[in-house]
């Protein structure tokens, strides 16, 4: 499917994009909120792609089986409504009017519509945000299911519920798509050894979240800090935890233009876009990234900077 | 846009089901029944009651119902997911409004008992009002059409109560101001005379006026309903 490319005040939100979902795979797409909203306003004018977003509504007064029952007469759905029942789980709450219904049954509910869908592509806004940890293991489940014969494509501002059930992440920036290296971490435990041994062959900052390694290129990092003596790389504004040491960062990102410019900061280069001097003695670095993402300078480091920068 | 008996079912046994236990507005059923035994009179002379009963009934409940019905489905966005099904508008608009049609002849026909108003003829009168019925709910669509909630609906459904129930009542002013003589043409006035001419047994000849009149209105209605139905929810 294309995107078309949207510009707001002369800002480029999102670039023109061919974007082709597979079955087989669930497809995730983390960006921030602003993007997910025109790209979800743009997928609405797909032909053949069923939408569910969060502000959908529910028939309230109606009980779950009814409402079941009349998602089944009105889509020409097979399935008889007690198998339906129970493949979600829902016996127990059949006779309950949804009004009565726990949020997140609510909202699992109201979800459980992209299953009566005719569509070949699914599109799901934020699926897991309102799901307690039940619904969610097993809306992920059922979503597997279904991405056998359906294209099914998640769309989250957060990557840690794009994680809980996707097979390919991209994330989604001014720049366009790019896919995240995502691996399972009981398959890749010694990750960080790995590297060790290789020394310096591999390129990749391995970075952890929600117990998946996520391998980062070090060109996307914008800059890595150190919060309690623990790693926190930042990329696109999220931030990721990252076992090495800064020091050990710092040896193997030299390379790649990365410069120590503060006792816990470690800055890509090539995304400062000004040094900001402060007083006589206090300088920063502005990142490219966006407004806010500023990283000290310590004064010491000002001349080995100015040195490698020539100026 | 393709129709289907089934969908229009199914909407119509959700629509019933969510209508009866939403109080707020089923409630609206009560009030003819009860406007009929407080206005029932023996003898002549009960036709003008009768059609202000009628008229009344008719904005109070089938306008405000189906307008009610349009309005939550927007309000609480499940028209888009509806959309999204393999229903098309036509199949939702036709469910709902049948369902306002059957409540309607239903609570009418047995407020026409309980007033115990005398016809000569029977299937004029079930004619004038399965007209009427039609025309108050394209009347109720647009209501809905142009509301975001339920309280913007039943406050729309207002102005239609207030100009066509009453509108009969303002020809007593024809006199002094000519200009009243519009609201002549007005379906409730011409209902009214129906009912008239119905209880005084008049020929078949002065009973068509006031039916085409109804129909004409009933056409006219519907048709806008429906090209404005499809206009506002297009971009919705």
């Amino acid at each position: 499917m294309n995107i078309q490319a949207v510009i707001v005040n002369g800002q480029k939100i999102i670039p023109s994009l061919e974007f082709d979902a597979q079955k087989r795979k669930v497809v995730g797409i983390q960006t921030n909120v602003q993007r997910k909203k025109i790209l979800l306003t743009q997928l609405a004018e797909h032909p053949d792609t069923y939408l569910s977003t969060v502000d959908q509504g529910e028939y309230m007064r109606l009980t779950v089986e009814e409402l079941l029952r009349f998602m089944k007469n009105i889509s020409g759905h097979g399935k008889p409504v007690g198998v339906m029942l129970k493949e979600f789980q829902l016996e127990e709450q059949k006779r309950m009017k949804i009004a009565h219904l726990t949020s997140s049954k609510k909202a699992y509910l109201s979800q459980l519509r992209i299953f009566y869908a005719k569509q070949q592509t699914i599109v799901i806004e934020e699926p897991y945000f309102q799901l307690e940890e039940q619904e969610r293991m097993l809306f992920a489940r059922m979503l597997q299911e279904l991405s056998e014969d359906k294209r099914v494509i998640i769309m989250t501002a957060n990557l840690e519920d794009a994680l809980i059930s996707c097979d390919e992440i991209y994330r989604l920036d001014d720049a366009g798509l790019h896919l995240l290296d995502i691996a399972e971490s009981e398959n890749e435990p010694p990750v960080p050894v790995e590297i060790e041994e290789t020394d310096l062959k591999v390129q990749k900052i391995p970075t952890k979240k929600n117990d998946k390694v996520i391998l980062f290129n070090p060109p996307e990092i914008d800059y890595i800090e150190s919060v309690n003596s623990m790693a926190l790389v930042h990329v696109g504004g999220e931030t990721y935890n990252c076992a090495l040491t800064l020091a050990e960062l710092e040896e193997r990102l030299q390379h790649f233009g990365f410069f120590r410019c503060h006792r816990s900061y470690i800055v890509n280069l090539q995304k400062v876009r000004e040094l900001v001097t402060w007083t006589k003695n206090s300088y920063s670095l502005r990142l490219t990234t966006g407004q806010d993402s500023i990283v000290p300078l310590s004064r010491t480091k000002l001349a080995e900077l100015k040195k490698l920068l020539n100026i | 846009m393709n129709v289907s008996v089934k969908r229009i079912q199914a909407i119509l046994i959700k629509d019933y089901k969510e209508f009866s236990r939403n109080y707020a507005i089923s409630v609206m059923i009560v009030f003819p029944l009860l406007f009929a035994l407080l206005y029932r009179s023996e003898g002549s002379d009960q036709a003008v009651m009768y059609a202000f009963v009628m008229n009344f009934s008719l904005a109070m409940l089938t306008s405000f119902v189906q307008a009610c019905l349009i309005a939550e489905e927007k309000e609480r966005n499940t028209l888009r997911s509806l959309m999204m099904t393999p229903a098309s508008m036509l199949d939702v608009l036709i469910g709902k409004s049948s369902l306002v049609f059957i409540i309607s002849a239903a609570v009418l026909a047995i407020s026409t008992y309980l007033f115990g108003f005398d016809t000569s003829n029977i299937l004029v009168l079930i004619a004038g009002l399965a007209l009427s019925i039609l025309l108050y709910t394209a009347i109720g669509t647009i209501c809905g059409l142009y509301s975001k909630s339920l309280i913007e609906a039943s406050l729309a459904v207002f102005p239609v109560l207030i100009i066509f129930t009453m509108g009969p009542f303002a020809l007593v002013f024809e006199e002094d101001y000519p200009i009243v003589k519009v609201l002549n043409y007005l379906p409730s006035s011409q209902l009214s005379e129906l009912m008239v001419a119905l209880e005084t047994g008049a020929a078949t000849s002065e009973l068509t006026s006031p039916l085409v009149i109804i129909a004409i209105w009933t056409v006219a209605l519907t048709v806008i309903s429906f090209v404005l139905y499809k206009k506002r929810l297009k971009d919705y």
